[in-house]
C-alpha cells in the first residue's frame, strides 16, 4: 500500500450540479498537501468523500479502506477538522479530553494537556463560555494529540489570530508530522502554509487543474520582473499572468527554462498565492 | 465496552438537565410543598380541616380515628411511593420524548456532528448509546429519586400524624409495600423498555432524517394522516374502524414512552388493569403485558426503525 489515498474517476453530483468531476489522483504517505481552490470548487466535497461523510461515484481507497463501506475501520487511522465543525456548547474542556481519551486508542492525553497549557483554556470551562478562537484552540489541541495516519484539516485556523496560527503550523510540522503521516490542508490563507507544504493541488470547478510537488512548482513556475524594452519578447513566451508593478511588468511563466527567463529581467520563485490567482483567473470574473 | 461507557457519559453530560435536574427539582418541590402544607396545618392550630389520607378524613385526629381507620391510613401511607413516582415518571416521559427528538438532530443542526464523526465511534454505537440513555438511565434516575422522595414524604406524613397524636411509624415502616413498591417498579423496567421501543424508534428515525423541525414531522405526520383518515371516514361514511389506527399505530408511535401507557394503548386493557396500581402489584400488571402480541410487534417495528435511524445517521450527507 504505497498510496494513502487513491482515487479513480471520483465524481460527486448534487442533483445536476457536478461538485467533483471525474477526478483521479494518488497521494503517497509522508506528504503535506495543500488543497487549494476557490469557494464552491469542490474541495470540501472531495474531502467529505475521502472521510466517508458523503456518498460518491467512482473508486476511492483511503489507507486501503473504502470510505463508504469501511468507515468505522478507517476512522481508527484518520482524523479531521471540518471547516464548519463546531464543538457543542455544553462540552467542558476536561470532559472533552476525557471523552477523546476514552474512545480514541491513539490519543495522547499528555500531549493534549501540553497544548492546552499554552492557551487560556481552563479545565472547567464550557465551550459556550469560549471565544471563537478558544474553541478552535481546544479542537486543535484534541486533534493534534491523536496519532492518526491521515489528518485532514479543512480551514483549521479560521478565527485564530496570527500568533496562534503561526504557532499551530509550526507545531504541525515539528511535533506532529513524520514520514508515516499524511496531512491534507485547505485554507484561504495560502501564504501561511506555503513553507510547510510538500505538495500542491489546485482544484477548480470540480477538477484538479494542478497537482505537483513544491519542488516541481519551483522548477516549473517563475516570475520575472520584465524590463520594458523586453516586454514583447517576454509576451511571446506566453506568460500565464501579467501585472504591473512600478511601471514594470511582472509576468508569470509556466515551463520556461530559468536561464531563458533570466535574459528578460530579474527572476524569482512564485508564491502560491500569486500562482493561485493566475491559475484561477476567470473563476471570479 | 469502554467506548460505550464514554458515549453514555457524553449523553449524561449533555442532558444532565433533563435526566437529573428535572426529576430532582420536581422531587424537591414535592417535598417542599408537603412540608409547607404541614407547617401551615400545624400552625393553624392542631390538624383541623381538610386533611385527607387515602380517603379518610381526619379532623382532630387521635380520638377521631378508629383502629380500622388506622390500618387503612397505614396502608395508604405505605403506598406513598406510587404518588411520588407518578409525577416524576410523567416528567420523565416528556424528557425522554424530547431527548429522542433531538438525539440525532441537534448535533446536525449545530454542526458538532462533524466533530463526533471525526472520532473512531461507529454510528451504531452512537445511536444505541442514545437509545439506552433514555430507556435505561432516565427511568433508573427517576425511580431512584422517586424512592428517596417517597421515603421522605412517608416520614413527613407519619411525623405530622405523630404531632396530631397518632403514631403510625410502626405500622407504616413494617408494611412490606413501603419497600417492595419501588422494587416492583424497578422490576417492571424491562417491560417498559420493550414497550417504549416503537416511540423510541420513530422519534430517533425522524431525528436522524429531518433537516428542520423534527417535532412537526414526528408529531404532525401521524396526527395529520390520522385526522385525514378520520375525516374521510366520517364524511364518506366508510365505517372503517379507526380505533386501531389511533390506538395501536399513532398512539404507540407517540405515547409509548409514558410508563404504564399500556393501560390505555392496549385494545383490551381490562386484562391487565385488573391489578390496579395501589392495591395490586404493578409489577404483575406490567409483566402481563409481556403476554400480549402488541408489545412484541411494537418492539420489532421499533427495532426496525432504529436500524433505519442508524443507517440515516451513517449515510445522511451533511451538505
Amino acid at each position: 500500500m504505497n498510496s494513502v489515498i487513491s482515487a479513480k474517476g471520483l465524481t460527486k453530483r448534487y442533483g445536476k450540479q457536478v461538485a467533483v468531476d471525474n477526478v483521479s489522483f494518488e497521494i503517497p504517505a509522508g506528504r503535506i498537501i495543500g488543497l487549494i481552490g476557490p469557494n464552491g470548487s469542490g474541495k470540501t466535497t472531495a474531502l467529505k468523500a475521502i472521510l466517508g461523510l458523503a456518498p460518491f461515484e467512482g473508486e476511492l481507497k483511503v489507507l486501503g479502506f473504502d470510505p463508504s463501506t469501511q468507515r468505522d475501520e478507517l476512522m481508527q487511522q484518520v482524523c479531521f477538522i471540518a471547516d464548519v465543525a463546531i464543538l457543542p456548547r455544553w462540552l467542558k474542556v476536561k470532559d472533552a479530553v476525557d471523552f477523546v481519551a476514552g474512545v480514541h486508542p491513539k490519543f495522547d492525553r499528555a500531549k493534549a494537556e501540553r497544548y492546552l497549557a499554552h492557551t487560556k483554556l481552563k479545565p472547567g470551562m464550557k465551550v459556550k463560555e469560549m471565544s471563537k478562537g478558544m474553541i478552535v484552540q481546544l479542537h486543535l489541541a484534541l486533534v493534534m494529540a491523536i496519532d492518526a495516519k491521515l489528518l485532514v484539516l479543512d480551514e483549521p485556523t479560521l478565527g485564530l489570530d496570527i500568533m496562534f496560527r503561526k504557532q499551530f503550523y509550526q507545531n504541525l510540522l515539528e511535533d506532529y508530522f513524520d514520514e508515516d503521516k499524511t496531512i491534507i490542508v485547505t485554507t484561504h490563507q495560502v501564504e501561511e502554509i506555503e513553507h510547510i507544504l510538500s505538495d500542491l493541488m489546485f482544484i477548480q470547478d470540480g477538477k484538479i487543474i494542478l497537482s505537483a510537488s513544491m519542488d516541481e512548482v519551483g522548477e516549473r513556475f517563475a516570475e520575472v520582473m520584465v524590463n520594458a524594452d523586453k516586454a514583447d519578447a517576454a509576451r511571446a513566451l506566453n506568460p500565464i499572468d501579467e501585472r504591473q508593478v512600478f511601471g514594470k511588468s511582472v509576468m508569470l511563466f509556466d515551463g520556461v527554462p530559468r536561464a531563458q527567463l533570466a535574459t528578460l529581467g530579474e527572476t524569482r520563485n512564485v508564491g502560491i498565492a500569486d500562482l493561485f490567482v493566475a491559475k484561477m483567473k476567470g473563476t471570479y470574473a | 465496552m469502554n467506548t460505550f461507557k464514554w458515549l453514555m457519559k457524553r449523553e449524561y453530560w449533555e442532558h444532565k438537565g433533563g435526566l437529573f435536574w428535572a426529576p430532582t427539582v420536581i422531587g424537591v418541590l414535592m417535598m417542599a410543598m408537603m412540608l409547607v402544607t404541614f407547617v401551615i396545618a400545624l400552625g393553624s392550630g392542631k390538624m383541623h380541616g381538610d386533611f385527607t389520607v387515602n380517603g379518610v378524613q381526619m379532623h382532630s385526629l387521635a380520638e377521631m380515628i378508629s383502629p380500622a381507620d388506622r390500618i387503612q391510613v397505614a396502608d395508604g401511607l405505605s403506598t406513598v411511593f406510587v404518588g411520588s413516582a407518578i409525577p416524576l415518571l410523567a416528567v420523565m416521559s416528556f424528557v425522554v420524548f424530547f431527548y429522542y427528538l433531538g438525539a440525532l438532530f441537534d448535533d446536525r443542526s449545530n454542526r458538532s456532528v462533524l466533530f463526533w464523526k471525526s472520532l473512531p465511534v461507529s454510528d451504531t454505537a452512537t445511536v444505541l448509546s442514545k437509545l439506552a440513555t433514555a430507556l435505561v438511565v432516565a427511568p433508573l434516575l427517576s425511580l431512584g429519586i422517586a424512592t428517596i422522595v417517597g421515603f421522605v414524604l412517608t416520614v413527613l406524613m407519619c411525623a405530622c400524624l405523630l404531632v396530631g397524636g397518632v403514631n403510625l411509624f410502626g405500622p407504616v415502616l413494617s408494611n412490606s409495600h413501603t419497600y417492595t413498591l419501588p422494587l416492583e417498579f424497578l422490576a417492571s423496567l424491562p417491560v417498559y423498555i420493550l414497550w417504549a421501543l416503537p416511540t423510541a424508534g420513530w422519534l430517533l428515525m425522524v431525528s436522524a432524517w429531518a433537516r428542520t423541525k423534527p417535532f412537526l414531522w414526528a408529531v404532525g405526520v401521524p396526527l395529520v394522516s390520522g385526522g385525514l383518515l378520520s375525516w374521510a371516514n366520517a364524511m364518506l361514511s366508510m365505517n372503517w374502524n379507526l380505533q386501531f389506527l389511533w390506538q395501536s399505530v399513532i398512539g404507540r408511535l407517540l405515547l409509548s414512552v409514558l410508563p404504564g401507557s399500556w393501560s390505555f394503548l392496549l385494545e383490551d386493557p381490562s386484562k391487565i388493569s385488573a391489578d390496579s396500581l395501589d392495591h395490586g402489584s404493578p409489577m404483575v400488571a406490567a409483566w402481563h403485558v409481556m403476554a400480549t402480541p402488541q408489545i412484541w410487534i411494537g418492539a420489532v417495528v421499533g427495532i426496525a426503525m432504529i436500524v433505519v435511524a442508524i443507517r440515516l445517521r451513517r449515510f445522511r450527507d451533511e451538505g
